[in-house]
This record gives C-alpha cells, structure tokens and sequence, in this order.
C-alpha cells in the first residue's frame, strides 16, 4: 500500500470545510445542471409539410404526429367530414414517412388507395383525409439544414465541462474527508473508488465529446447521485468498494449501450415482445428459484454473487410499456399491455417485493396514462390494485406488519419501529450539514445503505446535500418533461417519462418509508442504494431519459444527421420562400 | 404528439408529491428533531453537567462517563442529576438532555456542552449529611431569583457503583416527584384564608384546653393552650383554633387556597412536571374537615409545592418561579396571595421562631422566619418538617425539610434545616 500523505494536523480543518463546502459545491453542480437543461429555447423543427389546395402549408413539427378536427391534434383539418382523431402520420429514424388511419368514419388515402396501417408515404403523395386532399411535402435537406442551424446546442450558455469540474472536485473534498475519518486499511481502497469513479466520469465526458454530442447534464446529476452513493458505500461497506465500482461500470457500459440500442426506433419496436417475454422469464425465474432475504425472496444467487432480476425488469417494462402512436389508439394493444403489467405485479407481490411491486403499479399507472389520456383507466387500475392490495395484505404477514407499524414506529421502537426512529433520529442528529462523511451510526444497522439511505446521507453529509438528491431526481423529471414537447416519437416520450417516475417513486417511497411518512417498503433510492442490479438498473433507466433530449447535438441517442431520401439541392441556391413557416427571412444567413 | 406532451405532465404531479412530502418532513424535524436526536444516546448523554461554582458533577465523552469525584457529593446529588440507567425521571440526565447534547436544526447534535445547574453541591452535601441517613428531602433556594440551591433527596444511590437492590424510594425524587401528610405546616394555608376571610381575626381570642369536640368527635391539639391571639395560635401550632377556622371558612374556601396558592396544582419546574398535591373536600362542620385545615384528613403536599408557597411569602406575595438552570429573560414572577397577607404571615413566622422553637438558640446567628409540621402518617410516626426563609436582604433564602418519620418537626426537621442555612449563609452565594 503507498504512503498517503500524513494529515493528522489538519483532521479538524479538513472536517469542517469539507461539511461546508460539500453542500455548497452539490447545490453548484445541481444549479448548473437545472439551468443548462431548462433555460434553452427549443425551436419547432419542421419535418414535412402537407399542403391543402389553397395552396396553405401545415408544418409538420414532429416525427409522430396526429392529424384531426381536434385542437389537441399536431395538424388541424376543421372539415367537418374529417374525424376528431383521424389519422396518424409517422416518420422513422431512417427518414422514411408513414401513415396510418386510426379508425376514422371518413376513411384514410394514399394516392386514391385505402391507407390501412403504416402505408408508406413519400414526397408529392397526395393524402385524402375524409375528401380533405393535402399534398405531403417534404422538408429539403438545405431547409433542414437551416433550421438544425437555428436549434440551440446545449452547453452554449452553460459548460457541461466546468459542471463535471465542479463535480470533480466535490469529489475530491469528499474524498480527502474520508482521508480523516476512514480507518487505515480501507484507505486505499476508498480513494481508489473515488478515483475510478472520476476517471470514468470524465471518460464519459470525452467519448461524448469525440461523437460531437455536448448534453452531459443527466450524465452529471447521475455521476452526482452516484457519488452520493459511493459515500454511502464507503461509510458503510469499505470492504466492498470493488464491487461497488464494478456494477458502476458495468451500469455506464449498458447505459451507453442501451442507448445506441434506442437509436434505431424499428429495431426497438421490432423486439418489443422479446423485452416482454424476457422480463417474464426473468419473473417467473426468481418466483421459483428466489433466495428468501429480508422477508423478500426477490434474490437470485450466483456463486458468491447475488442480483435481484426484478431491478433488470423495470429496464424491461419500460420498454415493453411505451409505444409508438400508430399502437397508442388500438385499445387491443393498451388491454395486453394491462394483463402483461399485472403479471408483472402478481409474480412481485407473489415473491414478497412488496415495494418493488408498487413501484411498478406506479409506473403503470404514468404508462396507462400516457397511453390512453383517460382518468377512467387510471381510476379502474387503481381499484383493481387497491383489492389485490388487500389480497396481498392478508396472505402475507410481513406486509401488513409493515403497514401496521405505518406512522406509530415510535411506539415500538425496539422491535417494529427499530429501522424507522434510528433513521429518524440519525437523520435529524446530523443537522444541515451532517456529521462528516464516515461519521455517522446509522450505517452500522441492516440495509441502512439502501432501504435508510436517506437518513444515512442526512446523518454524514447533513440535510442539504440529501434534499440536494432528492432534487436531482426531480429535475431529471423536470427536464424529460419539458423534452416531451419537441419528442420525436411517442415512445421515447413514454418510456423517458415512465423511466423518471419510476425513479421518483422508488425515490418517495424510499425516503419517505424511512422516515415513517410512509409505510416501509425497502425500495432502493435511484443511485445512491447500495445494490449492484439496482445501480445497473437505474443507469439504464437513465437512457430512456437520455433519448428524449432533442436539443441539437446533446444526445448521443438520438441520430445527429438524418438522412433525407433525397438530397438534390444544392444548399448555394437555397433561398427560404416566402411560406416557408415561421423561420421567415431574417434569418436566412 | 401534442396529447402525449399534455399526458407528459402527469409525472410532474409525482415531483409535486415528493416536494410535499419533504416539506411535511421538515415541519416535523423542526417540532420533534430534537426528540428524535437525543432518543438513542441512552441514560449517558454527551457533555457536562457542572453545579453552580464549577464544580462537576458529570462528564460523558468518548473516553466514557464520571460523576462527581466526591462520594457524599455524588449521593448527595443523584436526584438531582440522575444516573446512567435513567432511573431518576426527574434527573438532569434524562429533563435537560437535549440542552446537553446541544440539538439544533442546523447543526444537528454537538454533544459536548456544558450545562450549568443553579444548585451549590455544597450545600447538597451538607444537607445529605445533616439528614444523617434519615429519608427525607430538603431543597433550598433564593427567593429573589427564584434559583434552586440545595435539593437532596434520600435514599439516594451512587451513579458510579450502582447498587443492586436499593433502598425502597431510592428512584424517587422527594422533592418534586411524591406528595406527603403536611400535617402543621398546611396551618400556613388555612391561615392565608383566615386573614383574607375573617376580618376580626387579629382581634379574636382562641381558646383551648387541649382538646374540644367538632361534629361529634374529639379533636386532640398538642397542648393546653389557653386564650391565645392567632399569633400565639400559629406559635403554638394550636390544632382547636386551626381545627375552628377550618370549620368556619368551610371546605370550598380551603379548597380554593390550596388551589391557588399552587398546593394541589400541577406544576413545571424548568419544563419538569410536579405533581399536584391533594386537598379533599369534607363534609361541612365535620370532624374531617377540622383536621383538613391542621394538615391531616386526606391532604397531601409535594415538598416543592410548599417551598413555593413559602418563596412568595417571604418575596412580598409573589413568587419567582423556580429554577435549576437560571432565569433567561423572561418576567417569570407569579403572585400567589397580597403583600398585605404575605406580610403578616412572615410576621408570624418570624415570631413562630422567636417564642416557639428557640430563636437564637435554634438557629445561632440567623434570623429565621418558619413553620413547623409533625404529620401523622397513619401508622403512629409522624414525618417532621420545617419549612420558612431568612429574612435577610443578602441572604433571601427559603427552604423545606421533610424527615420521614423521625417524630417532631422542631427536634428533627429543625437541626436539618439550621444545617443547610448555615452552610449557605456560610457560602455566601
């Protein structure tokens, strides 16, 4: 082992700047991050156009759009022979533009032909929407061009770069604490965490950098809130610092994986049933080889290692669950979706994963609706859950212990409340700016690193940079949110906006379970838990989030320069007409 | 594209959620944080907890817990303080832990303070001896600054070699935690009411011959008394003339006085509650309501209570409330009865001591105002008290004793007191 430095003079020093930095560099990178994802305009991009015969163009702003009577309609035809929800006209990665009718009374063409499902459309096709006749238009590559001009990049107002520095050296205060509290033979291994942890942050970085992308931002909340939950691990298990690095790694390598996976969206929908059918597998696997751990028997055991599938299966749902318009109006594909979900339910609450179970109704919940934009569905779903609930409830003991215990954990404070009031009391004796990292008590009781998390960041590195966490969530939902308005498909908006709530709920009932708000349920805190298949998870997890950032040049997931099917124009000549849309002239240079 | 992107905003909804919740935690971390932060630092908090002049009497760090060095000191202080187990509720360890271990919502836990407590161990100790192994209390305190200096309670137990099997009421804090038979000194009140109540008082003449008869029993007084003024009365400790006005002020006036003058009120020292006493209320004319005004029938008087009482008799009728951990800024006087009663009840104290308990001879060198009781308990003992004050504007200090069935409340209570008087007079505090 090499010699460290000797900073036994200046422990105090070191403890106490640290408690007060820490904070003030996590808010830093947190602001940085909110405003770099939220402050920038999004420009409408215009993919294609339909003409109507007086000659008017309709923009058509998205790669999934809706043509109807209706408002809430992408392009409004107010023919009244033209149906509120007519039909859907869609654009794949490859450029290649479809159309389908989504059960309209007046009937959907292509050229005169009866249009069906995904009817292949190309430029100067004409559309026939209930007699409503509109040329389809391609954008040209020049105009496109133009507009990819316009778009503002990321990183223009706020450098992902110097966030990631200030990350970096909330790093290293962290770990220069850790110099003073930990004990002398988990040193080296904690500083190398920490180290590994930076290098492969700023390896991130850079390979986004050399593919030309500069959106770094959810990479740098999530390298954040892993940092966070190095810490915790650190404090908790420094004997285990390897694995915990090497589930990190492997989490970045499937997210980056994942998300070149997303690019293509026909491969994606293509395996769609696979992702189905593996998360299934996986289910019915654990249901009957599931190791019995904490009253959950969600473990499956290799060798000395342990995983928990139904984390990989969240990563599975999503994809299941999202879709893609032309699906979103057939009712037959939301009804197998709703049995596939409830399986998915039944085999969690069957293991005894009673948490994990709820997370999972939450996200179907956001998914259903998504998908369907009706209360009514969402109202049905709940009931039906709220009997399984009381089902699961009655079979299973240990569940309604924890649901007993609910709000009365200081009465029982040695027995059912014991996890509840010593986070409890961990969390308020570490005040705002905590005890120091590696100072606290609370990481020596069982799954204080994952089910306490909360309390445990609370106790060591103070209120602050544990509400700092939650917000770091929050604003990964902030930003997929606002994402939703310049999506290109459904399916990235759907499945970013499901990845994010399952995040937050995983996150609420976590925090809140320890902290008696709610019932304790042992669900992991995105990030910071300590769980090798949950960090894999919640990285991957991360892509769908990442997918739904359009800005120009930010996301490797989304493909820099789609290709047109035609790229006759000399970009020299072009000058932008007159109808050109909202661009107009001024900005013709 | 459009309806999904409304649809999207549902899981905004869920961040709402999670931005109430926590705003729900922090109003309760605000209320209860420090409850919460003490709960599991056990019977031995961090800190320091020194008596008035410095001296400590308990330490609790990393390299582990001490009380006071002295051994008198440390029984002599062990209700006061508490011990490791948390036996004693009333303890410092257990009423003022989050002033020890220093809770706040910004900082958290910063264990390690130093709590200053009013009381002189000194004069602990020197009370803890005069007790002479009886089990009593014995508090004394300044009634201009209403600070606590003195509060022994025995049996007590040493915090640093536990005993195994103590003493019956080793646990309990006899001065503000057990109420007793008052007997004499609850005269105190029925003569608070007497001169608020009967106009004639100063002028009557009481007559006794050493017993007379109420309601068809006999009640027996300590002596043949002849014609006495209420002064000679009080003096004498007279049961027939307290037994009379007893009588004649009736059970809802006594009731009311009690009440009012904190007797069979709950109280709160320093956020520590003390239970009320009892006053019950007998039957008009009856025998029992005689004995109810002489401090027998079913009354029973917590001995802090009645140092109360005392505090603000000998203050000019109001009382500044008690403390063990200084006044902070607060106004905290309380009036209990008129300057005009107050007054020419101290009087009477004051010649209680001069014609009836020796004066000089009790106190040497002391100008002591007090009250005597011996209180049948039921069982042919009679548990002894004094209580009273200095009247001495360098030395306002007012006191109770209460020996447990020692017999007589001059001959055994008397030396207890005069004891932790010296000692503070001596101490100069």
């Amino acid at each position: 082992m090499p010699e460290l430095p000797d900073l036994s003079g200046y422990t105090d020093y070191i403890v106490t700047g640290a408690k007060y930095l820490l904070p003030l560099l996590a808010l830093w990178v947190l602001a940085r991050c909110l405003r770099s994802m939220l402050r920038e305009r999004y420009e409408p991009e215009t993919w294609a156009y339909l003409v109507d015969l007086n000659g008017e163009r309709h923009p058509v702003w998205h790669w999934e759009c809706i043509v109807g009577r209706s408002g809430s309609c992408d392009v409004v035809l107010s023919a009244p022979s033209v149906s509120r929800v007519h039909a859907s006209l869609q654009r794949d990665g490859g450029g290649y533009w479809t159309v389908s009718d989504l059960r309209s009374k007046g009937g959907t063409f292509v050229n005169g032909g009866e249009a069906g499902l995904l009817c292949p459309v190309r430029d100067g096709d004409v559309l026939d929407f209930a007699g409503e006749e509109l040329v389809f238009q391609e954008v040209t590559r020049a105009e496109r061009e133009w507009l990819e001009r316009r778009r503002t990049a990321p990183g223009r107002f706020v450098g992902p770069g110097v966030t990631l520095l200030i990350l970096t050296l909330f790093q290293a205060f962290l770990t220069l604490e850790f110099t003073v509290t930990a004990q002398e033979q988990y040193l080296f291994q904690i500083c190398l965490a920490f180290l590994a942890l930076i290098v492969l942050e700023w390896f991130c970085y850079l390979v986004m950098r050399s593919v030309r992308r500069t959106g770094f931002e959810p990479e740098t909340i999530a390298f954040f809130l892993s940092t966070l939950g190095t810490a915790v691990a650190a404090s908790s298990t420094p004997d285990d610092m390897f694995r915990q690095v090497l589930f990190l790694v492997l989490g970045v390598a499937l997210f980056f994986f994942l998300g070149w996976w997303l690019r293509d969206l026909r491969r994606v929908k293509a395996v769609r049933w696979l992702a189905a059918l593996g998360a299934m597998g996986f289910l019915a696997v654990t249901v009957v080889l599931g190791e019995v751990r904490g009253g959950s028997g969600s473990w499956l055991r290799f060798g000395s290692f342990t995983i928990q599938p139904s984390e990989l299966v969240k990563v599975l749902y999503i994809y299941t669950g999202a879709a893609t318009l032309d699906r979103l109006f057939a009712r037959r594909n939301l009804f197998v979706f709703i049995v596939f979900s409830a399986i998915c339910v039944c085999a969690l609450a069957l293991m005894g994963d009673f948490g994990t179970a709820l997370v999972f109704f939450a996200t179907f919940l956001v998914i259903a609706f998504m998908r369907s934009g009706s209360f009514a569905t969402v109202f049905l779903a709940v009931g039906g859950a709220a009997m399984a609930g009381f089902l699961v409830l009655s079979v299973k003991p240990y569940v309604a212990q924890r649901f007993m215990t609910w709000g009365h954990a200081w009465e029982d404070v040695w027995d059912s409340g014991y996890q509840q009031t010593h986070a409890m009391s961990a969390a308020a004796q570490g005040g705002l700016f905590g005890r120091g990292a590696g100072e606290g008590g609370l990481v020596n009781i069982t799954a204080a690193d994952t089910d306490m998390v909360f309390a445990v960041l609370s106790e060591e590195l103070g209120l602050i940079i544990a509400a700092l966490a939650m917000f770091a969530v929050i604003a990964l939902a902030l930003f997929t949110v606002r994402n939703a308005a310049r999506g290109r498909s459904t399916f990235y908006v759907i499945a970013g906006c499901a990845a994010v709530s399952m995040m937050m709920v995983q996150m609420g009932l976590n925090i809140f379970g320890s902290l008696d708000i709610l019932p304790f349920t042992g669900v992991t805190f995105p990030f910071v838990s300590k769980g090798g298949t949950s960090m894999i998870a919640c990285w991957m997890l991360l892509a769908y989030i990442k997918a739904t950032d359009t800005r120009r040049d930010a996301s490797f997931v989304v493909s820099r320069d789609p290709k047109t099917p035609e790229d006759a124009y000399d970009e020299a000549d072009y000058e932008p007409g007159e109808d050109a849309g909202e661009p107009g002239k001024e900005g013709g240079a | 594209m459009k309806k999904v992107k409304r649809r999207a905003n549902a899981a905004l909804l869920l961040a709402l959620l999670l931005v109430a919740g926590l705003a729900f935690y922090l109003v309760r971390l605000a209320e209860d944080g420090g409850a919460w932060a003490g709960y599991f630092s056990g019977g031995t908090p961090g800190g320091t907890i020194v008596d008035r002049n410095g001296v400590t009497l308990y330490a609790s760090d990393e390299n582990g817990v001490s009380y006071a060095a002295d051994y008198t000191t440390r029984l002599a202080c062990y209700h006061l303080i508490g011990d490791s187990a948390g036996n004693i509720r009333t303890g410092a360890l257990r009423q003022f832990r989050d002033k020890l271990t220093g809770y706040n919502i910004v900082s958290g836990v910063s264990s390690g303070k130093t709590l200053r407590l009013t009381v002189d161990s000194g004069l602990n100790a020197a009370a803890y001896n005069a007790l002479a192994g009886r089990d009593g209390a014995v508090m004394l305190m300044n009634y201009v600054t209403g600070e606590i200096l003195c509060l022994v309670s025995t049996p007590a137990d040493d915090p640093m070699n536990p005993s195994a099997a103590p003493a019956d009421g080793t646990y309990i804090n006899k001065c503000l935690s057990a109420s007793f038979v008052p007997g004499s000194v609850f005269k105190l009140v029925t003569l608070a009411a007497a001169i608020e109540n009967i106009p004639d008082l100063f002028e009557r003449s009481f007559w006794c011959e050493g017993q007379s008869v109420i309601g068809g029993a006999e009640l027996n007084c300590t002596g043949s008394h002849g014609s006495q003024t209420i002064e000679q009365a009080l003096a004498n400790s007279c049961n027939c003339a307290f037994g009379a006005l007893a009588v004649e002020l009736g059970a809802d006036t006594l009731a009311e006085y009690a009440q009012k003058l904190g007797l069979t009120q709950e109280l709160s020292l320093d956020g520590i509650t003390v239970p009320a006493g009892q006053f019950d209320r007998a039957e008009p004319g009856s025998i029992g309501l005689a004995w109810s005004g002489i401090g027998q029938y079913n009354d029973m008087v917590v001995p802090y209570s009645l140092l109360r009482y005392v505090a603000a008799i000998a203050n000019g009728g109001s009382v500044m409330e008690p403390t063990l951990l200084g006044h902070g800024s607060l106004d905290r006087a309380a009036e209990l009865l008129s300057a005009d009663t107050a007054a020419r009840i101290a009087e009477m104290m004051n010649h209680n001591v001069q014609a009836a308990y020796g004066g000089e001879w009790t106190f040497p060198g002391l100008n002591v105002s007090a009250k005597t009781g011996t209180a049948e308990v039921g069982d042919g003992t009679s548990h002894a008290w004094m209580t009273g004050f200095l009247d001495d504007p360098n030395h306002p200090y007012a006191f109770v004793v209460l020996v447990e069935h020692a017999g007589g409340g001059l001959t055994n209570a008397g030396p207890v007191a005069n004891a932790v008087l010296q000692a503070a007079v001596a101490a100069g505090a």
